[in-house]
């Protein structure tokens, strides 16, 4: 089994599959990317009010927030003092603009027991609200906490990787809006080339760069790679992502193995107690 | 969301923000959670009920004999009663409820899901039959309607052996369900869930069986039988929980440990050990005795089931509300 | 603008954003950039990802300075003293002494040689003070400034001009009066220590910054400057700019590609509203608006005293003449001085804050307020209430219902009782304006970039963009007016006014209005190719100088071209002047014309040619040789000789020392802000601004400088997520949710002292008033050591009314009116008041 160090920068995604590549490092937190989802989806304000968690005032994804920008300051070193020497690139007050992952092997197409939710000609998930009952599996099923039912319409929503714009042959609406291009839409094999040559050279200038996305960070355990992935500058858990998520469904046969194992265990029981009812009936 | 806006998590005076993102981000959830609240903590009370009963049923129609018979028509009747409210249930939960056929669109091997509302049909399916049959034997319809003649033909035996798989799988499925999310709780136990919930459906089937069948008990045999597979069974489920304690740990498992789902775990924990003991006891003990042991052990196995759906539902809300349960389950070796 | 314009000779950005890229270092001081001009910074990241460093200078560290080399909090109010140590750092450099490049730069292409009249004193001096100064005028004379110099009358000229000024000069640099060793004298004294103490940058900080700007200038590296309005927006503002001016000239980066200054404009054609002007004191192309003074009575002798006889501003009568032709047509004829005395003249200062003050007191009756939102966005806000309550008539235009419309009903004073409506007695017309994607037009970027857009979508019901708004009521005014032969009458009745109209709503249209911008020929309408076809005998028309030629004579909008490139992108948009994009570039290339290095080469002469060549369209006479020696009395550009960069100026060449333009001094001189918690260590019997206008009335009190009840220094910024006051953003769903409050950022170390925790209510007071929001605690925020004593700072949005979806305390409402002395501008960035944790009551005035 190889090390995580030999998967770092590999993903399993198909040839031809299409995603970003989020570099929080060019980031500037302007979110005109949330503006620029809301306003193509014509998607609701939600959540509204002053939440003092920096200038994170969106918290989370959501079924009608499909783009979320978290801030994480770390103004101060260990030692408590403010330094003014930074690393390049974004190191004391982290952002991030989080999307759905649209996994290469993605828990809530497999969880979705209406076929809603469908891997697309590019590659990406996308649930389809004409089929959606809204049982909400797939929400609990998500490693990362993308899809959530909406109150408004009861059924699940999230990123749809602009699937009607990229079957006009245009680029997705936040990519288009990011000011510094820190949202790189393109074929995700080209994206992670980048993404890699990207993470040594800022590695060279001390920043501790990691992608996180590939098969051995985040794109983990059956998951296999995220067709939307990142370039960090700190652990996963620090932005509120799971470090080594795994793909729920790998459990379903080893769980039904065992329930199955029970359930013989309980029917041999079962039977032996009903048969020494029967026996002694006519003992 | 109403955590976001909440100032009941009122930082310290003096504290800057990005204190809160030392430990998680401000304390936010990792993973969204479940909507599932108490239509669906009854479902899985119900189903395992359902599904335990036609497992009972059908072992006593196979091995039981004559003396059984009473035990093979409760059951029956049970299996296809308490699984009648299912999928009203199931369907009311849906975000779209006039969609619910959707479901039928495809069948996916790999959803827990999607399998279980194909194994919640055919369940359905047979215990309807299995119930025809035995309301059939049981005169309800009438002796001499040519229907009624034709329903006798149908092969008892093998209703009743086809009933067992869609019967444990009701049973147990559900914890393989539970444990295929990224809900911490679930995940850590998705091996255990699943033979847990099926432990728990055959004790609460075997208790409500003998409660209802405790008046006409000429049939000692029977009932003993059903005592048993409750004693067995609940030594499954005793074993099962403190196995899912441990497995859990106190970071995950702390839905288990601390709050409402830690008390309901707690009363689960106890109800079930509780009424192994009164069984263990009864088993020692003459017969007059046993019978004074096994009606309070009944109840109390059925409280403990009722308690334990209830925790695993509520429990995988907390579970997946704290973002340290879902980087303990997730943690790299930074 | 008069920042930079008095030193390089135009008040705007002398480079491009995409020219950034190219920079080696970019220092961000004064301004926000990554939040208030995202798209502009992606040139920033750019040059940060090709190997520059990036420095922010700022009191909080922003998002900006996320993305930075280095960050340096400084107190509010404290640029100058940095600058000026930048200046003294450099001028007393081994490597700036020795390096060739800038004993040559410095010597062509600036005045340091000139010398001054022995009657100048400096503030060194005189404790504060220049030369010249009338204390109870509050004002400077400035003739103890000037060049010691010959001067020499003008004679034989069609329209009359200053005479012409012929200074002596040291070019060895060591005559005590000449400018360069004035600038060394007058900075002697801002060293590393001093901005410790006054800054509370320590030495070592400060030190690592200018060595690394002075290392990335020079023949091989530039290093550029960005500010914005937290450089302006100071009673020394102009004077803080004109310092990194003085400095940039210093270091040789002005002019030259990843060089210059970057004045990051507010708005999306904040620009252009200074080209076409809304200022009341100037009108378009930055000719000076005439005053209702002796000098400026007719045309000629507004020319005689405003028309230097050197430098492109020779051409002054050109530029005004054909503005007047196109503005009064056939009724501006020689006769009657081209319609000048149609023109209004200016009586005093109509500045915005002194507008309020007008209204207050009832002269100024009836007001219209079109995309601003003065009860919000501007200074002492409850004062701007009071005074709109005070109009008779009051004609609001915008997007949304903002505060200035609703004031009569919805204000907190209104309220909470203080105020009753039926009292207002101002009759308030609310008319719906269109969005910017629902009318054609242009913008004028930061950087003089006009860009043309296109209406996507019919404005809904009644609203209607501006030009439909003005074009109809001056129509009316035009035929109420008709037979009306009074002196006003005439003014309205000699205006051309026959744009042709289109669609249902009869839109002026405006390739017609472009037209008459862009210049023709007043005989046959034919189009002009540039301002160098202008003539001052009204054969043509012109409505901007600096846009002329921007219509081409075949009819294309230069505006709406799309070609970009990785060098200038001549053919995207149209840049004034003449489509230069780096300004002053003929000091890309050194005295003999040559680029100073391959590296930094921008536009050169090329002796085949006879021309100057490049990647730009040179900002200097085309065929003017770099060996070109003017004759004696030569006017006009011809005065200059080839090695003169700045047009603009009399004599062609940056200004180290300014003798004439800025009215606080020819040298940047520190003085607190008007509000401050510490005394002025430079000179402490002058610690505020010896000429800063300021409004001594009860509804306006200050604070005293170290004012016990109000300790803290505050300073109010944008964010990313508004816009302004407010008005395009506050009232958007999905702008409102971003940023949904007004609130407060404060250090842990303040926050712990009051007790305060973040989501916690504070009320922010000062004289003006109380206003009230979230507390943000944040380590981003510091408390900084200013001679030897803590002084804490907070930052304050100032986006946030009582209208919309995103609420939040006015911050506007604690400032007070206070002017920069040269442009007019409020002090918002530095000022002092006292904060404590809870509410404003309920129910009381605030």
């Amino acid at each position: 089994m190889k090390g995580p160090a030999a998967l770092e920068g590999t993903t399993r995604a198909r040839l031809g599959a299409f995603g970003f590549l989020t570099d929080t490092t060019l980031c500037i937190g302007c979110k005109a990317c949330e503006v620029a989802c809301k306003q193509w989806n014509q998607l609701p304000m939600d959540d509204f009010g002053f939440t003092g968690m920096s200038y994170d005032n969106t918290g989370d994804l959501g079924a009608t927030t499909w783009r979320h920008v978290a801030f994480i300051e770390r103004i101060s070193d260990r030692e408590g003092r403010r330094p003014t020497t930074l690393a390049p690139f974004q190191s004391n007050w982290l952002m991030l603009s989080d999307v759905c992952k649209h996994c290469v092997h993605a828990g809530c197409m497999e969880a979705c027991p209406t076929g809603a939710i469908i891997r697309t000609e590019f590659d990406t998930v996308v649930i389809q609200q004409d089929i959606c009952n809204g049982c909400g599996y797939c929400v609990p099923a998500c490693p990362f906490g993308v899809p959530a039912l909406s109150p408004l319409d009861g059924k699940a929503h999230k990123c749809t990787l602009c699937y009607d714009r990229l079957k006009d042959g245009l680029e997705p609406a936040c990519a288009k809006a990011c000011p510094t291009d820190a949202i790189q839409f393109g074929p995700v094999h080209a994206l992670m080339d980048r993404a890699r040559a990207r993470v040594s050279e800022l590695r060279t200038q001390g920043v501790e760069a990691r992608i996180y996305g590939d098969q051995a960070l985040g794109g983990t355990g059956g998951i296999g790679g995220l067709n939307a992935f990142f370039i960090l500058t700190a652990p996963p858990e620090v932005y509120n992502l799971p470090a080594k998520p795994e793909l729920p469904q790998r459990r379903v046969l080893p769980a039904f193995l065992t329930t199955a194992l029970a359930a013989l265990a309980l029917g041999i029981a079962t039977l032996f107690s009903f048969r020494r009812v029967g026996r002694m009936q006519h003992g | 969301m109403a955590e976001l806006r909440s100032w009941r998590h009122r930082r310290a005076p003096g504290e800057p923000i990005g204190a809160a993102t030392r430990e998680s981000y401000y304390g936010l959830p990792v993973i969204h959670g479940p909507h599932w609240h108490w239509p669906i903590v009854f479902y899985f009370l119900l189903g395992g009920l359902a599904g335990g009963s036609a497992v009972l049923a059908a072992a006593a129609r196979l091995l039981g004999g004559r003396s059984a018979r009473p035990v093979v028509r409760a059951g029956r009747y049970l299996a296809f009663l308490a699984i009648l409210p299912g999928p009203l249930l199931l369907i009311v939960d849906l975000g779209r409820p006039e969609r619910f056929h959707h479901m039928l669109r495809v069948i996916k091997l790999r959803s827990p899901m999607s399998l279980g509302v194909w194994g919640l049909i055919a369940f359905s399916l047979s215990a309807f039959l299995n119930a025809l049959r035995q309301a059939v034997d049981d005169g309800f319809f009438g002796r001499s309607h040519r229907l009624v003649r034709g329903f006798q033909q149908l092969p008892d035996r093998a209703l009743a052996i086809a009933s067992t798989v869609p019967a444990f799988f009701l049973a147990g499925y559900t914890g393989v369900l539970l444990g295929a999310t990224a809900v911490p709780l679930w995940a850590r136990n998705a091996l255990l869930l699943g033979p847990l919930f099926l432990c728990s459906a055959l004790s609460s089937a075997a208790a409500t069986l003998s409660l209802l069948l405790t008046r006409r008990s000429q049939n000692d045999r029977a009932e003993q039988a059903l005592a048993q597979v409750e004693f067995l069974a609940l030594t499954g489920e005793v074993a099962l929980l403190e196995a899912v304690h441990r497995k859990s740990g106190p970071v995950i498992g702390r839905p288990l440990r601390h709050g409402a789902e830690g008390r309901a775990f707690a009363g689960a924990r106890a109800t079930t050990a509780a009424a192994l003991a009164l069984h263990g006891l009864a088993l020692l003990l003459p017969r007059r005795w046993r019978q004074r042991l096994e009606l309070p052990a009944s109840i109390l196995a059925l409280a403990g089931a009722f308690l334990l759906r209830a925790t695993m539902v509520f429990g995988g809300h907390r579970s997946a509300d704290d973002p340290a349960a879902t980087f303990a389950l997730t943690r790299s070796d930074e | 603008m008069p920042g930079l314009g008095a030193r390089l000779g135009r008040g705007g950005a002398t480079t491009t954003l995409a020219s950034l890229a190219e920079s080696d270092c970019i220092v961000i001081m004064g301004s926000n950039m990554a939040e208030n001009h995202p798209v502009g910074f992606r040139f920033v990241v750019e040059a940060r990802r090709r190997g520059a460093t990036v420095i922010h200078v700022d009191p909080r560290f922003s998002r900006t300075s996320a993305l930075a080399d280095l960050y340096v909090p400084i107190r509010p109010g404290s640029d100058l003293v940095f600058l000026g140590a930048l200046v003294n750092y450099v001028v007393n450099h081994e490597r700036w002494q020795t390096d060739p490049f800038f004993r040559e730069y410095v010597l062509h292409y600036t005045n340091a040689s000139v010398i001054v009249s022995a009657d100048f004193r400096d503030t060194e001096d005189l404790a504060g003070l220049f030369s010249g100064y009338r204390a109870e005028q509050r004002r400077y004379d400035s003739a103890s400034w000037h060049y010691a110099a010959q001067i020499h009358r003008v004679e034989g000229e069609r329209w009359p001009c200053r005479p012409l000024v012929e200074p002596e000069r040291d070019l060895t640099l060591q005559h005590p009066n000449c400018a360069f060793q004035l600038v060394k004298r007058h900075f002697a004294r801002y060293t590393p220590e001093l901005v410790e103490e006054v800054c509370g940058v320590p030495r070592e900080l400060f030190l690592r910054v200018a060595e690394t700007i002075l290392a990335n200038s020079g023949r091989e590296r530039t290093t550029a400057f960005c500010y914005a309005v937290a450089w302006t927006q100071h009673t020394i503002g102009t004077q803080i700019i004109s310092c990194c001016a003085l400095l940039q000239l210093l270091l040789g980066n002005i002019g030259r590609p990843g060089g210059g200054i970057l004045a990051l404009r507010g708005h999306a054609t904040i620009q252009g509203s200074t080209d076409i002007p809304t200022l009341f004191d100037l009108l378009p192309g930055y000719l000076k608006m005439p005053r209702a003074i002796p000098e400026h009575a007719t045309l000629a002798s507004y020319f005689a005293s405003e028309r230097p006889a050197t430098g492109l501003w020779y051409d002054m009568p050109k530029f005004l003449i054909s503005l007047l032709k196109a503005w009064y047509g056939d009724a501006a004829t020689p006769e009657n001085d081209f319609g000048y005395t149609f023109l209004p003249k200016i009586g005093g200062d109509y500045s915005f804050q002194s507008i309020l003050t007008m209204m207050e007191d009832g002269i100024i009756k009836g007001l219209f307020v079109m995309g601003m939102n003065p009860a919000v966005g501007g200074q002492n806000a409850r004062l701007a209430r009071r005074a709109l309550a005070n109009l008779d008539w009051l004609v609001v235009r915008d997007v949304h219902e903002i505060e200035t419309a609703s004031f009569w009903y919805d204000a907190p004073e209104v309220r909470n009782g203080e105020v009753r409506s039926q009292d207002i007695r101002t009759e308030v017309f609310f008319l719906p304006a269109a969005i910017a994607a629902e009318k054609d037009g242009t913008f004028t970027n930061t950087h003089r970039l006009v860009q043309w857009h296109d209406k996507a979508i019919d404005p809904p019901a009644d609203a209607r963009s501006e030009a439909h708004f003005v074009y109809h009521l001056g129509r009316r005014l035009k035929e109420l007016y008709a037979d009306d032969d009074s002196p006003a009458g005439q003014q309205i009745r000699a205006l051309t006014w026959d744009y042709p109209t289109t669609g249902p709503h009869q839109e002026p249209e405006l390739m017609a209005i472009a037209r008459e911008i862009s210049g023709y020929r007043v005989a046959d309408g034919r189009p002009i190719a540039g301002f160098h076809e202008l003539a001052d005998d009204g054969s043509t028309a012109c409505g901007c100088w600096i846009y002329a030629g921007i219509v081409t004579p075949e009819g294309e909008h230069r505006a709406k071209r799309r070609q970009g490139d990785d060098r200038a992108s001549l053919d995207w948009g149209f840049a004034w002047p003449a489509n230069r994009r780096i300004l002053y570039n003929r000091a890309s290339a050194d005295p003999q014309g040559r680029p100073w290095s391959e590296r930094k080469k921008w536009i050169w002469w090329d002796p085949e040619q006879g021309r100057w060549v490049g990647y730009d369209v040179p900002d200097f006479p085309a065929t003017k040789p770099p060996d070109y020696q003017p004759t004696p009395g030569a006017k006009g550009l011809d005065a200059h000789p080839g090695t003169a960069p700045f047009i603009m100026m009399l004599d062609g060449r940056g200004w180290l020392f300014v003798p004439h333009g800025l009215v606080d001094g020819p040298l940047p001189t520190h003085y607190e802000p008007w509000e401050s918690p510490v005394p002025n260590l430079l000179y402490s019997t002058q610690p505020r601004s010896p000429v800063a206008p300021a409004f001594l009335r009860p509804d306006n009190p200050y604070h005293e400088i170290a004012d016990p009840r109000y300790p803290y220094v505050i300073t109010t910024y944008r964010l990313t997520e508004h816009h302004t006051a407010g008005g395009m953003s506050r009232w958007v769903p999905w702008l409102a949710e971003l940023q949904p409050a007004g609130f407060v950022e404060i250090s842990p170390e303040l926050a712990r002292e009051l007790g305060i925790a973040t989501g916690d209510w504070v009320v922010v007071e000062t004289a003006r008033g109380s206003t009230e929001a979230r507390a943000l605690v944040t380590e981003r925020v510091q408390p900084l050591t200013i001679a030897g004593r803590t002084v804490h700072v907070i930052g304050m949005p100032w986006h946030f009314g009582f209208g919309g979806l995103a609420t939040g305390g006015i911050a506007n409402e604690l400032a007070a009116l206070i002017e920069d002395p040269n442009s007019l501008i409020h002090e918002a960035k530095s000022f002092t008041c006292t904060i404590r944790k809870g509410r404003l009551p309920e129910g009381k005035a605030p």
